[in-house]
């Protein structure tokens, strides 16, 4: 069994394919993996040549076999799979002379194409496509799953996923990486490792991309985070070309020397990937034999990672932003009820820009799907923010679809002592990767005493080993109470953090501001407790972080504690503070000049000042629409370009919200909006126009239901019949799309056939708009109001 | 004004009028902005060419039928095909001010745009170097969507690179790039070198266009 000896022995992979091939006659354009059935022998051969040079693990000829990148009529993907593995096997058979135990690794390459929201491949889809060629590749008889040349975390998820449900094989991945140790997609060498280490990879490595020297770096970071067994297949070098062709010109014995170093470093399990030969992995094997690879140093860090960037708990403390949470706050349930997505989203990344590190997500009220709207929320957040997520919520259908489709390794909010919780969430955080929150509590409710809460948190972390889950992953929340009805609460709170660091050297999370609830002025308390929960250590402080007193605990803690060196963070945070003290507050214009200049902070100002002498509707209508329609205008005679236009917009749209929580203090509401539906056709991922459209409308009272891009024509036709919607806006940037809004057109005719419809897009005119069958063509974006003022009335 | 800022401006619609220094302002920050977010990544390979007729032509496999690039390459026996990037934490930072700041949306957008340009203008230089040291001359960048050169090449010309591997460089079903901020294109390889070198704006027969370069200059 390849588990028995992985990262105990020194295994060798097999080296490149590709260029073999073309040596052998492939075609530039033809599909590799049709060799398989067409030049069986010559497939063959090739894997032979690895044997006899020393490789235990031969991949099959199936880089690109998946339905998504491979399309043959005349093979499929099953016969491919079958006959690939078939020849590894016959290969062995022929090269290997020396009794030793080889293996036949199916190839698991990426698809070509990328994920959303970068591009428009579904995760679910992408899940399906490698489904299918794990299932062959079992069938067929491989040993093991190799997984490789992967760029993207998210694809890689779907992969591992793919091959831990579907099959029973051991699986090893190993991703692309430049020189400055990062993934195409953005992801560095912590965060994908952290991610898989949560999927529960066999082994993980680096491959393709460069070659051994240059690898070198990022081989160190990667067995600086890595506990299971390191891979690494370089390049014969960095690609060079020659009359149009690339080739790769380190030879084999300094590859070879070059190999020795890369063992020295502690990877375990070694080959190449292109423009190497069996000479190179013969000379590979000649020089280091089978000698016995380093011990694997586990990592110890706390880390939870999104896509793109790796928090680590244990290092520095934390903040996790609290606000995508309903409790108690009026708006934040009302917009879930709307399903208003965009106000989310902007908590989302207005925290991200005050300093929040992880953002806590709780989107969980009585009367709604809380799985589908948490699958929404994540979807959406982590294509706005590289934050990592904190999925936090009761609902166990909810956790798990969140942690499925999450891109990264999640925080988990939350497990607690009780058995039922733990048989609940333990399973999901086996299957799925992530660090959890553990809350000390039990069957019993809260001990009163921090040795209570300490020997809760002792049987958690008892807990999760059995299902594999390391202690480092276990973050203990010993919960606040509310001073005011346990005047001992914070006392007890502060001691059990210490006791709890002390006793099991985990990491801690506290969710800061329960301890202030029934009392005046909460953020004296809160910003105090803050500091005294850090310095009895206290890791991850779950707090809002646009509160300024929490922020200034926050640094000035870092600063003291030699978090924050040379106070660089204090600094740039308070330095300029003296001096943005002195400036006036903001000139007064009238609403109408700062709304016409674009100035959003005066806008803000003058809506408040005249709110003083006026009835809000009345500033609606006598001097912010007037406004509008002066900017309006100068755009349609051009004199006011389109940046000034949409800084006039979101000038608007600020004395707007001024303006609407004034009527909602007197129990009134702005005047009733018709319903517009803006959407980008299918096809198409430019969505620019579409929201320009969309914030001029908003700015004139509409309510816009946005549908985003790459919509199919049954969605917006459903939606504009569910909601009796009576304008549909259209928009498409390509000719290849135009088609997409004419079957969009056809279809509304159909099922909603009161219902117009205005076009617009780079590559529309009268002429198409009319070809299509559209009622309005909008050449920019102020004739779509003038549209919909006038169908309105 | 440097020629990106100049380029950032057509790219936005001012055609001759001046621009109001809010805007200004935010084109600055947008370039900085970008220059922290942005990837410059390019791939390239050399194929032969080969003509039939007046619009049909074969780069390498594929096969292309325009008579806008057949006249383009005329008398070339090389072409060089690229493919290059900004990655994609430009569209992660456009989608993220979609929500707050659609003024800045726009200005990063035409930002982008001529910092991709400026990224293949500078590219294309060093090609030229080369080629001239071998007596051969560049052909104007011609990409899919020029004219008649269909954009349904485009999966097949990142096939051709090996793009989505090399610089994570893909294509939609519906033939759009992914990242939003990319390009692929041709440039011919010729002996003789031609003396009015007219690039992709100009040589566009949409002569009323509100972003055409030469606009008001000599019409």
């Amino acid at each position: 069994m390849i588990l028995d000896r992985l990262g105990k022995e020194l295994l060798y992979f097999d080296g490149g394919m590709g260029t073999l091939l073309q040596a052998k006659g492939l075609l530039p354009g033809e599909l590799p993996e049709t060799w398989n059935l067409i030049h069986p022998e010559e497939i063959v051969d090739i894997h032979r040549q690895y044997y006899e040079a020393g490789s235990d693990i031969v991949l099959t000829n199936t880089f690109g076999a998946n339905a998504l990148k491979f399309h043959d009529s005349k093979y499929g993907l099953k016969e491919i799979i079958d006959a690939a593995v078939a020849n590894v096997r016959r290969a062995a058979a022929l090269g290997v002379h020396d009794g030793r135990e080889t293996y036949a690794a199916l190839d698991v390459g990426p698809t070509g194409k990328l994920l959303k929201p970068v591009g428009d491949l579904g995760f679910a889809e992408a899940y399906e496509a490698f489904c299918e060629v794990v299932r062959y590749g079992e069938e067929a008889g491989a040993d093991l799953i190799h997984i490789e040349t992967m760029s993207d975390t998210y694809e890689v998820k779907a992969a591992v996923l793919a091959a831990k449900e579907n099959t029973k094989l051991p699986v090893t991945v190993t991703m692309i990486f430049d020189e400055k140790g990062k993934l195409l997609t953005g992801g560095d060498v912590p965060s994908a490792v952290a991610m898989l280490e949560g999927l529960r990879v066999d082994a993980l490595g680096i491959n393709c991309g460069l070659g051994p020297e240059q690898m070198l770096p990022i081989l160190k970071e990667l067995m600086e985070y890595a506990s299971v067994p390191v891979i690494v297949k370089p390049n014969a070098g960095l690609p060079k070309q020659r009359d149009g062709e690339v080739y790769y010109d380190v030879e084999p014995d300094r590859f070879a020397d070059a190999m020795e170093q890369v063992l020295g470093m502690g990877a375990c399990v070694i080959g190449g990937c292109c423009g190497t030969t069996p000479d190179h992995i013969r000379a590979m094997t000649k020089m280091a034999g089978r000698r016995k690879p380093k011990a694997l140093a586990p990592n110890e860090d706390t880390i939870v990672s999104s896509y793109g960037r790796a928090v680590i708990l244990n290092k520095k403390p934390v903040i996790i932003g609290e606000r995508i949470n309903p409790t108690g706050k009026k708006k934040f349930k009302q917009a879930l009820k709307d399903h208003d997505i965009d106000y989310i989203l902007k908590e989302g990344v207005t925290q991200q820009d005050m300093g929040a590190h992880i953002l806590d997500v709780n989107v969980g009220l009585p009367d709604i799907d809380e799985a589908a709207m948490m699958r929404e929320t994540v979807t959406e957040l982590q294509s706005v923010t590289s934050l990592p997520l904190q999925i936090d919520t009761v609902d166990i259908r909810a956790m798990e679809t969140a942690m499925r489709i999450y891109n990264g390794k999640p925080m988990i909010n939350s497990v607690n002592g009780k058995q039922e919780s733990m048989d609940a969430v333990f399973p999901l955080v086996q299957r799925y990767g992530g660090a959890v929150v553990a809350l000390t509590l039990d069957e019993e409710g809260i001990p009163g005493t921090a040795r209570g809460r300490c020997e809760i948190a002792g049987r958690i972390i008892e807990e999760a080993a059995r299902y594999g889950i390391k202690k480092k992953d276990i973050v203990v929340d010993v919960l606040a109470m509310t001073i005011s009805s346990e005047p001992e609460g914070a006392r007890t709170t502060l001691e059990a953090l210490r006791l709890v660091r002390e006793t099991y050297g985990v990491c801690t999370v506290l969710g800061v501001s329960n301890i202030s609830f029934g009392l005046p002025c909460r953020p004296v308390i809160n910003a105090n407790f803050y500091t005294m929960a850090l310095q009895n250590g206290l890791s991850a402080g779950i707090i809002n972080p646009s509160s300024e007193d929490m922020m200034r605990s926050y640094t000035s803690f870092c600063a003291l504690m030699n978090y924050d060196e040379n106070c660089e963070e204090y600094i740039r945070r308070y330095g300029g503070q003296k001096r943005e003290a002195r400036t006036a507050p903001p000139a007064s214009l009238t609403l109408k000049d700062a709304i016409e200049k674009g100035l959003k902070e005066e806008a803000h100002h003058a809506a408040s000042e005249l709110l003083g002498t006026k009835a809000p509707l009345e500033i609606i209508n006598r001097h912010l629409i007037p406004a509008l329609d002066e900017v309006g205008k100068g755009f349609e005679k051009g004199t006011v370009f389109l940046p000034q236009l949409l800084m006039s917009a979101d000038a608007a749209k600020i004395a707007f919200a001024v303006l609407k929580s004034s009527l909602a203090e007197n129990g009134q509401e702005a005047q009733k909006k018709d319903k517009v539906i803006l959407a980008t056709v299918r096809g198409d991922i430019h969505d620019i126009g579409k929201n320009i459209v969309k914030v001029l409308l908003e700015n004139y009272s509409f309510d816009v239901i946005d549908l985003g891009k790459d919509v199919p024509p049954e969605t917006i036709a459903e939606c504009a019949v569910r909601e009796d919607v009576r304008l549909v806006g259209l928009s498409a940037l390509m000719t290849t799309t135009v088609v997409s809004m004419e079957d969009t057109i056809k279809l509304l005719r159909k099922e909603k056939p009161d219902c117009k419809v205005m076009v617009g897009g780079a590559v529309l005119n009268q002429e198409y708009a009319d070809m299509i069958g559209a009622d309005f063509y909008g050449k920019d974006a102020m004739q779509s109001v003038y549209y919909a003022q006038e169908l309105f009335g | 004004m440097d020629t990106r800022t100049k380029e950032a401006v057509r790219y936005l619609g001012y055609g001759s009028h001046a621009i109001d220094d809010d805007t200004l302002a935010l084109i600055g920050s947008s370039f900085e902005e970008l220059e922290r977010t942005a990837g410059r990544r390019i791939i390239y390979r050399i194929f032969d060419v080969s003509f039939q007729g007046e619009t049909g032509l074969k780069i390498g496999t594929m096969e292309v039928d325009s008579r806008n690039l057949r006249r383009n390459l005329d008398g070339c026996r090389n072409v060089i095909v690229l493919g290059a990037t900004l990655g994609a934490g430009v569209d992660m930072l456009l989608r993220r001010y979609s929500l707050t700041d659609m003024a800045r949306v726009v200005v990063l957008q035409a930002c982008a745009a001529a910092l991709l340009e400026e990224y293949l203008d500078e590219c294309q230089e060093e090609l030229k170097l080369e080629q001239e040291a071998q007596s051969l001359y560049l052909r104007p960048r011609f990409s899919p969507g020029y004219g008649d050169f269909s954009v349904l090449h485009q999966g097949e010309i990142l096939r051709m690179l090996d793009a989505p591997k090399r610089i994570g460089l893909s294509v939609t079903d519906g033939n759009m790039l992914t990242p939003t901020k990319s390009v692929t294109a041709v440039i011919g390889v010729g002996r003789t070198q031609l003396s009015c070198h007219v690039k992709g704006c100009e040589n566009c027969g949409k002569s009323d266009c509100a972003y055409r370069r030469d606009k008001g200059v000599g019409e």
